[in-house]
C-alpha cells in the first residue's frame, strides 16, 4: 500500500518573531523597563539608605574622590558631584519612556487621522494634507522644539510636552505622508467599494475597512519618529542642564562640562557620558530597529512610488 | 499605415522635452511647499514660542518691557509682521536682527560653509549608503548583514553631542597632524597673508568647481551611455571631479582651499573646528538611513521575475545586482531617504554647532538662545530653501532614473 504525503502547505503568516531587527528592538525596549524597576529596587535592597550615597539627586560617597571611575561600589562610577551613574542612569529612564510613549502616540493619532481623511476624500483636503506633510518633511522637528523649549524649565515643558510637541510636528510631515500613501493603495482594493455599496458611511469605511490596514504603516512611522523624539528630549536636557530633570541628555552634558571645567586638573570623567550617550542610542536604536523591522514585515513595498499609488 | 503615422503626429503637436514640463511642473510644487513651510515657521516663531528677545526686561518692571517690546516692533499686531516678512522675502531681505546687524548679510557670512558641508556631505552620505545597501541586501550570509545593520543603526541613533565629542576626540590631532604633514603653516593668518581675495570667494569657487564637476561628469555620463562608450560613461565622474581640484589648485588657490577644510573663519584659534570634520559627521549620521532604504529597495526587487531572466542568460551576480536591481531599488531609495531629512539637518546643525564651525547652526544657536526671531526665521528660510532644493535635484535624478516617473 502506497503512502502519499501531501506535502503541507507552507504557512503564509508572517513570523514577526523571524525577524532579527524587530526582536532585537524589542529586547532592549524590555531592557531599559527593567531598568526603570532596578531603581527602586536597588533603593530597597542594596543601596545604602541610611545616608542616601546613591540618591539621584543629592548622593554623596565620602568614601571616594569625585568623579570616580567605575568600582565595585559605583558600577558605572560617580560624577563629579559625587553621585552614583548607576543610580542616576536607572533613575532617569522613567523620562525617556514618558518621551516615547507620548510621541509614539502622537506621531500615531496623526498620521492617522490625516492620511486617512485625505485618502478617503480625495480632492481639496488630499491636496491641502499632502502640501502640508510635504511642507512639514523639510523642518526639523528636533530643532522646532528645541526653539519652543529653550528658556522654559522642565517644570513647563517637561518630557510629556516635548514628546506631544514632537509627535505632532514629526506625525504630521513624513509619517502623514507615508500613511496617506498606504492608504491611496488600500483605497483602491476591491473591499472598500463592497463596503461602500454594502451602505456602509465615511465613519464606517475608515473605522471599520480602512485604519485597520493604516496602523502598521503608523506603527513604522511612530517608532522611527521616537528614535528622533529620544534625541529631541535628550538634546534639550543636554542644553539646558538645569532644573530636577536628570535625562540621559543631562549625564552627557554633565560629563562633557566638568571635563573641559577640569581639562588638565581631574580625569575627563567619560563614564558619565558615554553612559548618557550610550542610554539615549540604544534607546533610540531600539525603536529604529523596531520600526525597521516593522515595515520589513509589513510593508516592503512602501517606499516605491510606483507600487504605492 | 502612413494615415496612422499623420494622424499620431497631429494629435501630439510639437514635441516638448521632459526636462522642460518636468523642470516647471516640480518648481511650481517647491513654491508651494516653500509657501507653506515659511507659513508654518512664521505661525512656529511668532505665535507659539512663547519667549522672545525682551523677556529679560521684565526683570526691570512692566514699563521697561513694554519699552523693549516697542523697540523691538513685537507690539504690532501679527499681520503686520506677517506683511512686513513677506515683503523682505520677495525683496530677499530677511529684515533686521535685534541685536542690530541685517540677517541677509549675517546668513551670507555664514551660509556658504553649510551649504557646502550639505551639498557634499548629502551626496557622500548617498554614494556611501547606497553601495553598503546594495552589497549588505545582496549578501545573505549574516556576519555581513547584521554587523552592516548595527553599524547603520549606532550612528543613525548616535546622539549628535556626543559624535561631537568623539570626532574632536578621536579625529582633531590626526588631522591637524595631516596638515603639518602638507607643509602648510598652522596659522592660517601666513597662508592667506599675500593673498587678494576673500575667503567666502574662495569657498564659492571650491562650491562651484565641485558642483559644476558633478553636473558636468554626470552628462558626459549620460552622452556616453547613449553612445555606449562605456569607458567613458564608467570614469566621467571621477575624472571631472579629480580635475575640479586639480584646477582648484592651478589656479593658484590650492594652499587656501586646503586651509579652508580646518577652518571657517581665520580669526578662529587653532584648536577650534573644521568643515571637513563636520563633513565626516554629517556622512556618519546619514549613510545609515539612505543603506536602509536601499536595502529595502533590494529586497524588494530580488524576487522580480526579470532577476530570474537575467541569471538564466547568464549574467554574473554583479551585473545582475548592479545593472538590473539596484537601478530597479534606486528611486524608491532615494525617495524613502527625504523622510529622513528633518533629522538630517538637525544633526547636521548639531555637529556644526559642537564643533565650532561659523556655519548657519553658529548663527541659529546664538539665535535660540536669546529669541532673536527675525534670525531665527532667517536661517530656518535657508534651510527650507536648502532641502526643498535638494529635493527637486534628487526628483530630477529620479526621473532619468525611471522613465515613468517622467509624467508624474
Amino acid at each position: 500500500m502506497a503512502v502519499v504525503t501531501v506535502p503541507r502547505r507552507k504557512s503564509r503568516r508572517v513570523q514577526p518573531m523571524a525577524n532579527a531587527k524587530l526582536v532585537s528592538g524589542l529586547a532592549l525596549v524590555v531592557f531599559f523597563l527593567l531598568l526603570i524597576l532596578a531603581h527602586p529596587l536597588f533603593q530597597a535592597t542594596i543601596w545604602d539608605r541610611e545616608f542616601r550615597v546613591y540618591d539621584p539627586f543629592i548622593g554623596y560617597d565620602t568614601q571616594v574622590v569625585h568623579p570616580a571611575g567605575p568600582s565595585a561600589d559605583h558600577w558605572l562610577g560617580t560624577d563629579s558631584l559625587g553621585r552614583d551613574v548607576v543610580s542616576m542612569f536607572t533613575y532617569s529612564a522613567r523620562y525617556s519612556v514618558v518621551v516615547a510613549l507620548s510621541a509614539g502616540l502622537a506621531i500615531g493619532a496623526a498620521s492617522l487621522l490625516f492620511g486617512s481623511i485625505a485618502a478617503y476624500k480625495r480632492g481639496w483636503i488630499d491636496s491641502v494634507v499632502t502640501h502640508f506633510s510635504d511642507a512639514m518633511v523639510f523642518l526639523p522637528a528636533l530643532l522646532a522644539v528645541y526653539i519652543i523649549g529653550v528658556g522654559q524649565d522642565p517644570g513647563e515643558f517637561g518630557a510629556l510636552a516635548v514628546g506631544v510637541t514632537f509627535g505632532v510636528l514629526y506625525g504630521l510631515g513624513p509619517a502623514t505622508a507615508t500613511v496617506r500613501a498606504a492608504a491611496l493603495g488600500v483605497m483602491a482594493k476591491p473591499f472598500i467599494d463592497v463596503a461602500r455599496l454594502a451602505g456602509a458611511g465615511m465613519t464606517r469605511t475608515v473605522t471599520r475597512h480602512l485604519l485597520p490596514h493604516l496602523v502598521p504603516h503608523a506603527a513604522v512611522q511612530a517608532m522611527i519618529g521616537v528614535a528622533g523624539a529620544v534625541t529631541a528630549e535628550a538634546f534639550l536636557a543636554f542644553r539646558s542642564g538645569v532644573g530636577d530633570n536628570i535625562g540621559f541628555g543631562y549625564l552627557v552634558f554633565e560629563g562633557l562640562t566638568w571635563g573641559e571645567l577640569f581639562a588638565g586638573v581631574l580625569e575627563t570623567p567619560w563614564w558619565v557620558m558615554s553612559t548618557g550617550a550610550a542610554g539615549i542610542t540604544l534607546l533610540a536604536g531600539a525603536f529604529f530597529l523596531i520600526g525597521a523591522g516593522l515595515r520589513e514585515i509589513f510593508d516592503p513595498h512602501s517606499l516605491d512610488p510606483r507600487k504605492v499609488d | 499605415m502612413s494615415l496612422v503615422d499623420t494622424q499620431e503626429g497631429a494629435v501630439r503637436g510639437p514635441r516638448i522635452p521632459w526636462l522642460v514640463t518636468f523642470l516647471a511642473r516640480r518648481g511650481l510644487w517647491a513654491l508651494i511647499t516653500l509657501i507653506v513651510y515659511l507659513a508654518v515657521v512664521f505661525i512656529l516663531i511668532q505665535v507659539w514660542v512663547p519667549f522672545n528677545f525682551a523677556t529679560p526686561a521684565r526683570l526691570a518692571g512692566p514699563d521697561a518691557y513694554q519699552a523693549a517690546l516697542e523697540a523691538l516692533g513685537l507690539d504690532r499686531p501679527l499681520t503686520e509682521r506677517l506683511f512686513e516678512f513677506v515683503g523682505g522675502l520677495v525683496t530677499f531681505d530677511l529684515g533686521t536682527s535685534f541685536t542690530g546687524d541685517p540677517v541677509t548679510t549675517m546668513i551670507a557670512d555664514t551660509a556658504p560653509v553649510t551649504i557646502f558641508i550639505f551639498a557634499v556631505g548629502a551626496l557622500l552620505a548617498f554614494v556611501i549608503g547606497e553601495s553598503l545597501g546594495r552589497f549588505g541586501a545582496w549578501h545573505r550570509n549574516w556576519p555581513t548583514r547584521s554587523i552592516l545593520s548595527t553599524i547603520g543603526v549606532l550612528f543613525t541613533t548616535i546622539f549628535p553631542p556626543f559624535l561631537v565629542f568623539l570626532i574632536a576626540f578621536f579625529l582633531r590631532d590626526p588631522f591637524w597632524d595631516l596638515r603639518e604633514a602638507m607643509g602648510l603653516p598652522i596659522d592660517s593668518l601666513e597662508v592667506w597673508r599675500d593673498v587678494a581675495v576673500e575667503q567666502n570667494e574662495v569657498m564659492l569657487l571650491m562650491s562651484l568647481a565641485l558642483l559644476g564637476a558633478v553636473i558636468g561628469g554626470a552628462l558626459v555620463r549620460i552622452w556616453a551611455h547613449r553612445n555606449r562608450v562605456r569607458w567613458v560613461a564608467a570614469s566621467a565622474l571621477p575624472v571631472t571631479v579629480v580635475a575640479a581640484v586639480v584646477g582648484v589648485g592651478l589656479a593658484g588657490f590650492g594652499a587656501e582651499a586646503i586651509d579652508l577644510l580646518y577652518r571657517s573663519e581665520m580669526s578662529q584659534t587653532v584648536a577650534t573646528g573644521s568643515p571637513l570634520l563636520v563633513l565626516v559627521g554629517v556622512v556618519l549620521i546619514t549613510f545609515g538611513q539612505v543603506m536602509f532604504m536601499m536595502k529595502v529597495g533590494i529586497e524588494d526587487e530580488r524576487n522580480e521575475d526579470y532577476v530570474l531572466t537575467a541569471r538564466a542568460k547568464g549574467l554574473t551576480e554583479e551585473v545582475v545586482r548592479d545593472r538590473h536591481v539596484a537601478r530597479n531599488a534606486l528611486a524608491p531609495a532615494i525617495a524613502g531617504s527625504f523622510l529622513a531629512l528633518p533629522t538630517i539637518i538637525a544633526g547636521m546643525v548639531i555637529i556644526e554647532f559642537g564643533l565650532e564651525v561659523r556655519g548657519l547652526s553658529w548663527a541659529f544657536f546664538n539665535a535660540v538662545e536669546t529669541q532673536d526671531i527675525p534670525l531665527i526665521m532667517g536661517v530656518l528660510v535657508v534651510l527650507g530653501v536648502m532641502g526643498i532644493g535638494l529635493r527637486v535635484v534628487a526628483d530630477l535624478v529620479i526621473a532619468y532614473l525611471d522613465p515613468r516617473q517622467r509624467r508624474a
